[in-house]
This record gives C-alpha cells, structure tokens and sequence, in this order.
C-alpha cells in the first residue's frame, strides 16, 4: 500500500479518522452461526425483551473486539501491527445502530527500536453512549529504517 | 458487609486451575471467509488466496481476533437437549465448576495480545487458566469477577496471541 502511515507522521493528542460499522441482525446470526454462539439473547426477541429485560436482541459483546481490531489494523497499514487491545464492556451494540470506533494518541514511545503508540479507544452508538471503551497498543514503522 | 458469596460458593480453590485445554482442528478457508463476512471485513487477504499471498502475510490468514471465540468455544458444541434454557452451554472465560450456571454471567472486559494471525491450515490449540477473583458489592446485589487467561498455539508450538477475559457473575434475578 502506498498510503502507509509512519511513526513520525503522527503526535500525542491526534486522532485517528473514525471508523463506522453498522451491525445488523443477519450480522449477528452469521456471527452466531460461524463461533457456535446459542446465547438467546442474541437471536429470541421475546426472550430478550420480556425475559431479560433488553430493549431488543443484542450484538455479542466480542463484535466489539472485530470492530476494534479492524479499525485499528487498516490505519496502521501493510507495515504496522496491532499489538495489544484491551476492552470493557458497558452498554449492549443493538442490532439498527451505526457504531462509531474513534481512536485518539494518548503516548508514543519506542519498544525495542519499534515505533509504538497507545491509544484511548471508544465505540460509541447514535445516542453517544460509549459501549465498549477500549486501549491498544499499536506498532508503526519508522522511516529511518528499511525494514519494518 | 454481607457474607462473602465467593466463599460460599467455595471457588477460590480453583485459582490456578487449569479450566480450557482444546487442541485444535484444522481452520478451513471457508470457517475464516464466513467469520470475516459476520463482521463486515471485507479485506480481499480473508477471501482470495492470491491476494493473500501478495499481502502482509504471504498467505490466507483470518482477521486476528478470530483466535479469541472462533477458535475458543469447540466444548459449546451441545445439544439442545443440553443447552441452558437460555442457550448457553461453555463460553470463554466461564469456568465449569459444579455450581457455575447457579449464578448468571456476563462479559466484564477483555485483554488481547497479539503475535501472529491464524493461518488456513492451523492447527490452534488453547490453553486457559484462571488468574483471578474477586468480589464487590454491587448497585444490584454480589458481583464476582473471574479473570481467565487464554493462550493460542499453532502447530509448530508459536504463540499466537494471550487473551485475559474477565467474566462478572451475579446472582440470577429470576428463580
């Protein structure tokens, strides 16, 4: 890719473009489907609302983690990697909902000669609400070297 | 302060144990294609071999949080006959002790780190343990919190990425 992001391309403080995902019921079920997930509470509308008591089915919690990982491995690019992710769950992502992933530099320090970057992360649904705060650590490459 | 529910339940001798041990079948192409369909990542290095091979890693790899549920919940495979009523049977990071389903669980929080992607083709093998437990009152009652840690292993032994999950259990609402 030529649009490759660098370690000195970015500062403390920065943002990353935000990121969008729309999740889906049918989302939901392939994702059910392909982990083998029969939690009830993510497919049975009546089970979920009158038993449990959520406003609809909801997404499972770990989407979170794909939306995360996505997000945050096409903007580090070809050369950079996703070394660590960290996440809290808070608030249910609910199947209609367009989840916005942002993503801000809170450090940058160097890791045994890799250009590494820590970052506050939030997923935040069309009402504002943070559903699954996040941090990660990213590795970048660096232009002095050759070798990523 | 009420009686200790973690004492009750009599888990804090499982600390240390060893509760997840699958050594892994084979990761179809196919099993990565329809994960990454699920979550809408549609990068071609999920789909087209060729275009895998011209990629970062040089080969059809999955996204890389599929280590942490796609290969993690093999011993959830049961009957409905089997299942919870509410559909639950194994879940990352839910030890099976006797008394576990007394309680109802959530996810509290996750803590992946990454070393390599899943190649089609591997073999992954997980190994868990419990790490830690603790417990605080909560708004609503008793909240036990359970930390797992997960480590994935392809065949040729390199690890592939640590996954700490911690799970709050509470005591069910409904009898």
């Amino acid at each position: 890719m030529n649009n490759q992001i660098f370690y000195e391309d970015v500062v403390e403080g920065q943002e990353l473009p935000p990121f969008e995902k729309l999740v889906t019921t049918v989302n939901i079920l392939m994702y059910l489907s392909t982990v083998w997930l029969m939690d009830r509470i993510h497919f049975d509308h009546p089970f979920a609302t009158q038993r449990r008591g959520l406003p609809n089915v909801v997404a499972p919690g770990n989407m979170a983690v794909d939306y995360y990982t996505q997000f945050l491995t096409e903007w580090a690019g070809e050369k950079g990697n996703l070394r660590k992710l960290s996440i809290q769950f808070r608030s249910f992502m609910l199947p209609g909902d367009t989840l916005t992933c942002r993503g801000k530099i809170i450090r940058k320090y160097i890791d045994e000669g890799k250009g590494c970057l820590e970052l506050e992360l939030s997923l935040k649904n069309p009402s504002g609400i943070n559903c699954v705060p996040g941090k990660a650590v990213v590795e970048l490459p660096m232009k002095g070297s050759k070798k990523a | 302060m009420e009686a200790s529910l973690l004492e009750k339940l009599g888990w804090k001798k499982y600390i240390g144990q060893e509760t997840a041990s699958y050594a892994g079948e084979t990761v179809l192409p196919r099993d990565i294609r329809r994960y990454a369909l699920a979550i809408d990542d549609l990068n071609p290095i999920y789909f087209d071999e060729n275009a895998a091979k011209k990629g970062k890693y040089g080969g059809l790899t999955a996204p890389l949080s599929y280590v942490s549920w796609a290969i993690g919940v093999p011993g959830g495979e049961k009957s409905v006959r089997e299942l919870g009523e509410d559909g639950l049977a194994t879940f990352v990071g839910v030890p099976e002790f006797p008394n576990t389903w007394e309680l109802g669980w959530v996810r509290g929080g996750e803590e992946l780190e990454f070393f390599k992607p899943v190649y089609a083709g591997d073999q992954v093998t997980v190994t868990g343990n419990i790490v830690d437990m603790s417990e605080k009152d909560g708004k609503s009652g008793k909240m036990i919190f359970v930390t797992s840690l997960f480590t994935y292993k392809n065949q040729k032994g390199e690890t592939l990425a640590k996954h700490r999950v911690t799970m709050i259990a509470t005591p069910r609402k409904e009898s």
